[in-house]
């Protein structure tokens, strides 16, 4: 009878090659969605089950704030780097070689550097005494130190400068992937070159600098440290607040209902990005 | 002509002069702590009134920095290692495997590089103290891990995808083994991609701070935990020159990575 049972049943088979995934899989579920899950559960039970941490968090002044400022900062980030990484990224692109090796080095210098060391030499830069001021007051620009350090000011210097690499490579592919005959057929057909820059090359590249400034966006979103060391008290960011929500307040109700609008607003975006990524590659990119 | 490097006239010297200014920002915190790191003034004062190598003496003489920095060079191994292991396996099924739902578990696999850390911070912070694993070095491997998996993936599905599978059948046809095959011909043909994935997911260990807030105990911290404590007491200059000897470090990683590939294309 049992030999029946076993024939009848359909017999189950991993589909081929696919128990290599199993260690990586077993690692994420268990380590990163758990967690993850349990999180977005605690923001909805404590301190007692309803939604009254996410009504708290929309309804208040004080985070309504939090978020503005989240949003004005990832805005004012990604506008910068995109207007100072398009020239760069264009030079990298048609400079000879050896020429744009340097400045990918220096790029990669920059980008491997630990991040800490990174902040803390824009933490001495932008002091009140720091070199920046000292030396805009010596050239007569001011006469009074400006305030560059624990502000929105200081957080959005620090973050272009972090984020700048994570625009300029990619940016940098989808020039080289522009034909310059398109531009010289361009001129050829009268075009000024202010004409072919907005009608031929910005549009051409626009895939590129949606892309990456999507990308640049949500990591200034969730970003911890920049922020957590040059912004002030005054004008926390989100993952400041809710990493103070869990480590200071001990409030978790709140901080993981935070933490999960975060969470939604982030995967949301990068679900937009992935489209967009996508779209590029089936219209004939490389 | 905006593509054509040579015939840019005035526009090409605007934006190279840019160009310069941008990578004058980028090297200026890098280059500027290196100096601090030398200069006398314990405040910070620059250029500094005279030259000194006691930071480096202070930091030497802390066993609390060489500590914070072995058990960064502990974890961040171990992390490189377990992540080059699973990501391997992981990349031969997510290149090779024919199954359904392939791009949804690849990027399943790929999420802990785009959610933010701080969520994922106090999810396992969480997590781990239910299960008795904060503050350990098993736990810091693991939630390390999980974030520098999608970097092994990355360097080794591309380089994968990059390998032609018929010379591996050659192999096996001429009599290897499947394993002897992928070992003896895969694993080498595609080595720059896994030490890329060993590079990045040292890295994402090494300079891992968020995670390391929540998790770090008094007996077990990591060298940016160390950092980020005294980052915030105050900006002595002991950590420009822990700082300096990190920036040393990048720069031997990046030589020997622009070593290798050298030797790769030769």
């Amino acid at each position: 009878m049992s030999v029946e049972t076993r024939q009848s049943l359909p017999t189950f088979r991993m589909p081929a090659g696919f128990n290599g995934l199993l260690p990586a899989l077993v690692l994420i579920v268990l380590f990163f969605v758990v967690p993850v899950l349990a999180l977005l559960l605690r923001s909805v039970t404590e301190p007692e089950p309803g939604l009254q941490n996410y009504a708290t968090l929309l309804g208040d002044g004080t985070y309504a704030r939090v978020f503005f400022n989240t949003f004005l900062v990832a805005s004012v980030v990604t506008i910068v780097t995109v207007l100072v990484a398009f020239p760069v990224a264009w030079m990298l692109a048609i400079m000879p070689s050896a020429l744009a090796s340097i400045v990918f080095g220096i790029i990669i210098l920059s980008m491997w550097t630990n991040l800490l060391t990174r902040t803390y030499a824009w933490m001495v830069l932008l002091q009140r005494t720091g070199v920046i001021n000292r030396t805009l007051m010596a050239i007569g620009v001011i006469d009074q130190p400006l305030p560059l350090i624990n502000n929105l000011t200081g957080v959005t210097i620090g973050m272009v400068y972090i984020m700048l690499p994570f625009m300029i490579l990619p940016l940098v592919g989808t020039l080289r992937a522009i034909d310059p005959m398109t531009l010289r057929a361009a001129a050829l057909c009268g075009a000024s070159p202010f004409q072919a820059f907005h009608r031929i090359l910005l549009p051409l590249s626009l895939p590129g600098i949606a892309a990456g400034g999507l990308m640049v966006f949500v990591m200034s979103l969730g970003y911890f440290v920049t922020p957590a060391l040059l912004g002030g008290t005054s004008n926390m960011m989100l993952a400041e607040m809710i990493a103070q929500m869990i480590q200071s307040l001990l409030n978790w109700g709140l901080g993981s209902a935070a933490a999960f609008i975060l969470l939604v607003v982030t995967m949301a975006l990068y679900a937009l990005q992935l489209r967009l990524v996508g779209a590029r590659r089936m219209s004939g990119g490389a | 002509m905006l593509l054509d490097y040579d015939r840019m006239g005035w526009l090409k010297i605007a934006l190279l002069g840019f160009t310069a200014l941008v990578a004058g920002f980028l090297l200026l915190p890098v280059v500027f702590i290196v100096l601090l790191s030398f200069g006398s003034s314990r405040w910070l004062a620059f250029p500094p009134p005279g030259w000194t190598l006691k930071w480096y003496q202070e930091l030497f003489a802390d066993p609390a920095w060489l500590d914070a920095a072995l058990t960064s060079a502990r974890i961040a191994t171990m992390t490189a290692i377990l992540s080059v292991v699973i990501g391997l396996l992981a990349s031969f099924a997510l290149v090779r495997g024919r199954f359904a739902g392939r791009e949804i578990l690849r990027g399943l696999l790929l999420t802990p590089m785009v959610l933010p850390v701080v969520v994922f911070a106090i999810a396992i912070y969480a997590f781990f103290l239910r299960l008795g694993l904060g503050g350990t070095t098993i736990g810091f491997v693991v939630a390390h891990t999980v974030l520098a998996l999608p970097f092994a993936i990355i360097p080794i599905a591309t380089a994968l995808e990059g390998f032609d599978k018929s010379i591996e059948d050659a192999a096996i046809v001429c009599g290897a083994s499947p394993l002897e095959a992928r070992l003896r011909i895969t694993l080498p043909s595609i080595r720059i991609g896994i030490f890329s994935a060993a590079i990045f997911s040292f890295l994402a260990s090494w300079d891992e701070v968020v995670v390391a807030i929540f998790m770090a105990s008094p007996s077990l911290q990591t060298l940016p935990v160390k950092i980020w404590g005294s980052l915030r007491s105050d900006l002595s200059p002991v950590i420009a020159a822990a700082s300096s000897l990190l920036v040393g470090l990048t720069l031997a990683l990046m030589v020997v990575t622009a070593l290798l590939q050298r030797k790769v294309r030769t």
